[in-house]
């Protein structure tokens, strides 16, 4: 249960400092330092358990379906580095109190700082893989904020982004490693992930897993190609870089390597890939450290460097190198931070941390001179320090080492001595431009020593330093000890932490590295002009901000190309997506013509398929003339009305041929309101890419419909056929089909076109004018005129006919209805709206709602009789003059189509003829 | 005439929200009173109702009717309860955002709910036609409502290529289910999973049906190359359109693929799954790389839907129970996220000005922290960040196609969130990092104000605790 207090407690913390804020900078920094102290005091009351052999774990179910637990585990290795958090969290808490300026928002401050703290605790103490994961990302946030404390800096901006782009890119790596990790062990259980090493190893998928994880862990700890977020992200305030840059966040990464080291080293490509990642950042690391100017830069690129040794030494793969690793981690935490904050008191105190503009600090801080240079002897492994020890453990373990890769053994030791040399070299002069030298007289401030508590933190570590560094295996040896037990699980190799190994390999390494590093620091002017001749700036930070640019480039580009908003182009492309498919679809399908009974063709079918033919083809060459093109559809259809004669569907034709006659005038009616000609609008290559869609698309239609109807299948036809009289008592199947079969879509469609009459009626209502002068009437021809008279009582009678004998003989209310709506519209073309509208003055709205309303309520009846909607029922009479004929209850239903297609054709028409001609406005603003 | 009465108790929630829809179009007309609110607050309460009704009649049951032509399962629950709460959630963002451009208007209610009525139908569909009822009445009501302003020129543009486009895909769709129908004879979904599976994909009618119905398909989800609609229809339509469109029919596009591809063709998996993985990485990639690009909000919320698109299908491809969990919980919370990132758009529009540009999202954090703070969450969910909702999302859909070796899929897949997560982080670069000149302090009315707070509050608490979405999720499938 401490367990989870301990990780929890920060979080918990969060808002104490924004409250406290309000009563003064000093409680601020106290209520803050509250949480992570109590957390330190839990974490080293459950120390003696942990030395005592023991691994505590807590547990508790958080997503079961996905093996997310809230599990912590507290073992050596953990509590090492919980205890190292916490510790130098609070001398961070402290050392910030008297870094930030009254003008920085403190609260805020010491809110994120808690909350990072939280995250990086979850880390280390985290025992489900998934868990650690969420912190992991959780450190990636936290950081960003922290980076870009300081919003006016751009600087700061940019480099906040840049780590939270890196490292959080990184991070949905480490997840994705992390999840094939649990698919391949079947738990994402910590302790088990790590007793499972042998079958992770030999997993086929163990590569994958490995680099993606070791993506994670490099961009974390920004190791070559991912180093270069860390010195831009030397923009937030110091306490950052010292805490997150240096001690905590960027050890992650490391801590990542060391705690999967049983599950996941010991492979070849785990030691080319770590260990050759490892040795890259070591020695550019330093070499770059040398030539910063930058205080902070200086020390980034120091830390990268180190960092890259740590990584070496786990990528060697051996335990002897892991306890060399871990030993490293704990000193360069701790010198790293000391110099870091020794920086930040530079800085605060000097004005400035640029090292051309530093020098001769010694006489005004005297006191920091000391701290800084014991810090800078540690980092460079100068003896009775701790960096010595751990820097001798190195390279032991690079020289037993270097047997592995044969031929080229030397090559280990040796570039290990340079990244010695390099770092001895840049430690002195961190030392020695900013302390010794000529004093400078041009500083922003006047130098002098920092507050008393501002120095505590640096003070507290550097004697962490020496007394690691005199008495090693008595301060850390038995820490080192358990912590191995837990990093390694099991068995922790001999090591010695003596100071005095005898005269051999590594201490000549060591030798050759400080004297070298002195040398080089004596010329170093001459290594600056070797670096500015020999490497030009290509910087990670150039090639970061160059993909970046280049990927946006080429996003435009092809959004450009794309993304264009043209309706044309997108349907061209979905019509392609579509095409592509389905002749993919065609072709998994295997392309067959079946053996089906086919009609035979005789010769008036292929005169109507060349008429046909002949008829399309003039529409597409003549389409834009409109007229032209209307009649030539209209063509098409009577040719489809003469097809249905031919093959005996005298219905159909009859249906076919009112439909057609009716919408055929409709369009006329319409054309008025057009130009004449339709313009040409869309560009030669355009065409051609539509025509070839078109032909392709309309191709792969005909194909796909031949091989489908030459299938052997059976039509609904027969059913229709068959239970046409005695289901709906009539004999004409299209009739029955329409008012009793399909009653309900009948009674829809006719809903449907009554709405639409509606619309036109109410979108043509504005535009409508009765401007039709009086020599327009005049212009009907007469011939027409007189003819139109004498055939609308034919035509009415014609309709009424076809009406009453629609249910067993061709007709219906349907055509009736086309019929008697020619009749009326003729009326119209022949005399005029004027003319007609004087004789037919009533309005068509009510007979549309008369045939719905009869339609409906026939519909409705059949309720009475317990019968569903529209269920029909006839009887037969016999009439005088016309015969015998049928009673059935699908009449009414009938009369209601009849009348409601009636309204609304009409009303249509109509309107549609009330309007003025497309060119009229013109002619008349001409003449007015 | 063999003709049986049909349970109409099993289809209570679409017919209380039909009847409601028609109730409200008459009650708008006589109280049109002052913003039509009399229409907003029965619209609200009958979306409440529906949920009640969806769980209270159809949870639990396993039953078809109508001929077959309607089934009630789990399924159909959690997807209605789903569509039914982001309409809920739509509508209440809207009413500040309509009432200050005047289009307060009772039909936005009466088509916004006619629109869930058609995918309500489709959740339920248990017939080809059934489902194309569905889906033509959810299209033809957005077609509508993305011209709802019909004095913006956008609108209509955008209104008209959706049209256009939609009706083409429709027509393919149609063609698809054609083909299906002539193979098993049946409209049936439950005789045609049966048919199918016995002719197989050898058949040819059966292949080319299918590539169609998957067309159709991948046009409702906007998934690459059948997503052109997208940023034009996001960009053109109203905000508070957009965020109507953008967040429940993709629960719909859901029910349109379970319950035709899914299901009904389940027996072809070996045929769509190859499909799909076109699709999926296809809008993986154009969704990721065209979004870098966006400087309109809504067009790269339109892309970024498409990147998501690509994610969601990954559980399909799957083709596993676990799979369907994932990419309902998917859509689910992805439109959780949308609808909220939708909302800070319009959160930050006012009369005559849209702040439809990424970099009107500049200074939020001066403006308001506690917003600032939801867009964070929002942003970072939408990026897979862990600790989100639509991390879990993203995790349960990845580990859906790890468990059935597409391990490849996987890796493509999380390279595409990595540059994806790059434009979102500009969106938080700029709420937190960049000043404007003049950035006053945000004034927006307090009911829009809650409705954002709460929606930030939902994902973050189901990044916290995202089980019992998840158990619903898999309840739906049985499991």
């Amino acid at each position: 249960m401490s367990l989870l207090l301990i990780a929890l407690l920060p979080f918990l913390c969060i808002p104490l400092p924004l409250l406290a804020v309000h009563y003064g900078r000093t409680a601020c920094a106290w209520v803050t330092a509250l949480g992570p102290a109590i957390a330190l005091a839990l974490l080293l009351g459950s120390a003696p358990t942990v030395f005592g052999g023991e691994t505590v774990t807590v547990a508790w179910s958080w997503l079961p379906v996905l093996g997310l637990e809230l599990a912590f585990v507290l073992d050596g290795y953990s509590l090492l580095f919980a205890a190292l958090i916490l510790g130098i969290g609070l001398l961070i808490i402290l050392y910030a109190r008297y870094y930030l300026s009254e003008s920085d928002p403190m609260g805020r401050f010491y809110a994120m700082l808690l909350a990072f703290m939280g995250a990086m605790l979850g880390i280390v103490l985290s025992n489900n893989l998934i868990l650690m994961v969420i912190f992991w990302e959780l450190t990636s946030i936290s950081s960003f904020l922290l980076i870009g404390y300081w919003r006016h800096l751009a600087e700061a901006r940019q480099g906040a982004r840049m780590a939270l782009t890196i490292t959080g890119a990184g991070g949905l790596c480490l997840l994705a490693g992390v999840l094939l990790l649990g698919e391949i062990v079947g738990s994402y259980e910590l302790t088990t992930v790590l007793d499972s090493g042998e079958l992770i190893r030999a997993h086929p998928l163990y590569e994958l897993t490995l680099v993606l994880i070791l993506l994670g862990a490099f961009t974390k700890s920004a190791q070559v190609p991912f180093h270069f977020w860390l010195p831009h992200a030397m923009a937030a305030p110091t306490p950052v870089s010292a805490y997150l840059h240096s001690a905590t966040m960027v050890k992650a990464g490391v801590f990542l390597l060391a705690r999967l080291f049983p599950a996941l080293a010991g492979s070849d490509l785990w030691f080319f890939l770590v260990s050759g990642v490892g040795l890259a950042t070591l020695v550019f690391g330093a070499y770059g450290a040398l030539f910063k100017d930058d205080l902070k830069g200086l020390l980034a690129y120091s830390t990268i460097s180190h960092l890259g040794l740590i990584t070496l030494l786990f990528g060697l793969g051996t335990p002897a190198g892991a306890v060399a690793g871990v030993f490293h981690i704990i000193n360069h935490a701790t010198f790293k931070a000391s110099l870091f904050m020794s920086a930040g008191i530079i800085d605060h105190e000097a004005g400035t941390r640029d090292i051309r503009r530093l020098g001769g600090l010694r006489h005004k801080m005297p006191h920091t001179m000391w701290l800084a240079t014991i810090a800078a002897a540690s980092m460079a492994g100068v003896p009775l320090l701790n960096g010595f020890i751990s820097k001798e453990m190195f390279f032991a373990e690079v020289v037993v080492e270097s047997e592995r890769l044969g031929a080229a053994g030397w090559l280990l030791p040796a570039v290990a001595t340079l990244g010695g040399l390099l770092s001895a070299a840049y430690s002195i002069r961190f030392v020695h431009d900013v302390f010794f030298g000529d004093s400078r007289e041009s500083l922003p401030k006047e130098p002098h020593e920092p507050p008393r508590y501002m120095r505590v933190p640096v003070e507290v570590l550097i004697g962490i330093c020496v007394a690691v560094g005199v008495a090693p295996a008595l301060v850390i040896g038995p820490v080192l000890d358990v912590a191995m037990a837990g990093v390694l699980r099991g068995e922790v190799p001999y090591y010695s932490l003596a100071l005095w190994h005898g005269f051999k390999l590594p201490l000549f390494m060591s030798v050759i590295a400080l004297g070298g590093g002195l040398l080089l620091y004596l010329w170093r002017d001459r290594a600056e002009a070797l670096h500015e001749r020999v490497f030009p700036a290509i910087t990670g930070k150039g090639t970061f901000e160059a993909v970046l640019a280049g990927a946006v480039a080429l996003s435009r580009g092809i959004t450009r190309a794309f993304d264009n908003g043209s309706v044309q182009r997108n349907l061209a492309w979905l019509l392609t997506a579509a095409i592509v498919l389905g002749g993919y679809g065609l072709w998994t399908g295997g392309y067959s013509v079946g053996d089906a009974h086919q009609t035979p063709a005789p010769w008036a079918a292929f005169g109507i398929w060349a008429m046909l033919l002949a008829a399309m083809t003039a529409l597409v060459v003549l389409h834009r003339n409109r007229l032209i093109a209307l009649i030539l559809v209209g063509v098409a259809g009577l040719l489809s009305a003469v097809t249905f004669i031919y093959i005996s569907a005298p219905d159909l034709a009859l249906t076919q041929l009112s439909v057609e006659v009716v919408s055929v005038i409709l369009l006329l009616m319409a054309l008025r309101l057009l130009p004449e000609h339709t313009p040409r609008e869309s560009s030669a290559g355009r065409r051609l890419r539509d025509g070839a869609l078109a032909v392709l698309g309309g191709g792969g239609v005909a194909a796909a419909a031949y091989a489908v109807m030459t299938q052997p299948f059976t039509t609904i036809s027969d059913y229709h056929l068959v239970n046409s009289v005695p289901g709906g008592g009539g004999s004409n199947v299209v009739n029955v089909i329409l008012v009793d079969f399909r009653g309900f879509d009948t009674f829809g469609e006719i809903t449907v076109l009554g709405i639409a009459a509606a619309c036109v009626f109410a979108l043509l209502a504005q535009g409508a004018s009765a401007t039709e002068s009086a020599h327009r009437e005049s212009n009907h021809p007469l011939m027409l005129l007189v003819g139109s008279r004498v055939m609308l009582p034919m035509m009415v009678a014609v309709a009424l006919y076809i009406f009453l004998r629609g249910h067993n003989l061709p007709g219906g209310g349907f055509i009736a209805g086309l019929v008697a709506t020619v009749a009326l519209v003729t009326q119209y073309m022949a005399s005029g709206i004027h003319w007609s509208e004087r004789r037919f003055t009533g309005s068509y709205f009510p007979v549309i709602g008369w045939g719905l309303l009869i339609a409906g309520a026939t519909g409705v009846v059949s309720w009475l009789f317990g019968a569903p909607f529209l269920t029909s029922a006839y009887t037969y009479v016999d009439w005088p003059v016309l015969g015998h004929f049928e009673i059935a209850s699908a009449m009414a239903f009938d009369l209601g189509v009849f009348l409601t297609v009636v309204g609304a054709v009409v009303l249509m028409l109509a309107n549609l003829g009330k309007q003025p001609a497309h060119g009229d406005k013109e002619e008349s603003s001409w003449s007015s | 005439m063999n003709f049986q009465m049909p349970d109409f108790s099993l289809a209570l929630p679409e017919l209380w929200v039909a009847t409601m829809a028609c109730v409200i179009l008459v009650v708008d007309l006589f109280a049109r009173g002052r913003e039509s609110a009399p229409a907003f607050y029965l619209t609200q309460l009958t979306l409440l109702v529906g949920i009640w009704l969806a769980i209270d009649a159809q949870w639990g049951r396993d039953a078809v009717t109508f001929s077959g032509s309607y089934v009630a399962d789990n399924l159909a629950v959690v997807l209605k309860v789903a569509m039914m709460g982001l309409g809920l959630l739509a509508f209440a963002y809207s009413r500040d955002y309509l009432r200050q451009r005047d289009l307060l208007k009772g039909e936005f209610y009466v088509l916004g709910l006619l629109g869930i009525l058609g995918m309500m139908v489709m959740a339920s569909a248990h017939s080809m036609l059934t489902m194309y009822l569905g889906l033509e009445l959810l299209s033809l009501c957005q077609y509508a409502l993305v011209a709802f302003n019909r004095d913006s020129r956008m609108g209509s543009e955008a209104a008209m290529k959706y049209f256009v486009l939609g009706a083409l895909s429709s027509g393919l769709l149609l063609y698809g289910l054609s083909m299906v129908y002539g193979v098993t004879g049946s409209l049936d979904l439950g005789v045609i999973r049966e048919a199918a599976a016995g002719v197989g994909a050898q058949n040819i009618m059966l292949a080319f049906g299918l590539t169609f119905v998957v067309v159709g398909v991948a046009f409702k989800f906007g998934a690459v190359p059948f997503h052109m609609w997208i940023p034009d229809v996001y960009q053109g339509a109203p905000t508070a359109v957009t965020l109507y469109i953008g967040t429940a029919p993709k629960v719909a596009a859901v029910a349109l693929f379970m319950r035709l591809i899914g299901e009904g063709l389940a027996g072809l998996q070996e045929h769509w799954e190859l499909m799909l993985v076109i699709l999926a990485v296809g809008s993986l990639a154009v969704g990721n790389i065209f979004a870098l690009v966006q400087t309109n909000m809504k067009r790269l919320l339109a892309y970024s839907t498409i990147s998501h698109v690509g994610f969601l299908l990954l559980g399909f491809i799957a083709g596993t129970p676990e799979g369907y969990t994932a990419a309902l919980f998917y859509a689910v919370s992805y439109s959780l996220m949308a609808a909220g990132a939708f909302g800070m758009v319009i959160l930050l529009s006012r009369r005559g000005f849209e702040a439809e540009e990424v970099e009107d999202m500049k200074g939020l954090n001066d403006r308001h922290s506690g917003f600032a703070f939801i867009m964070l969450i929002l942003m970072f969910s939408m990026t897979g960040v862990p600790g989100t909702v639509g991390f879990y999302a993203k995790w349960l859909v990845l580990k859906a196609v790890i468990d059935v070796d597409m391990v490849w899929l996987a890796v493509v897949a999380v390279i595409f969130a990595v540059i994806g997560a790059f434009y979102y982080l500009r969106v938080l670069k700029m709420v937190y990092f960049d000043r404007v000149e003049g950035g006053e302090a945000l004034q927006a009315p307090a009911g829009l104000r809650v409705v954002l707070a709460g929606n930030g509050l939902a994902v973050l608490i189901l990044g916290i605790f995202p089980d019992s979405l998840i158990a619903a999720c898999a309840a739906a499938f049985g499991s």
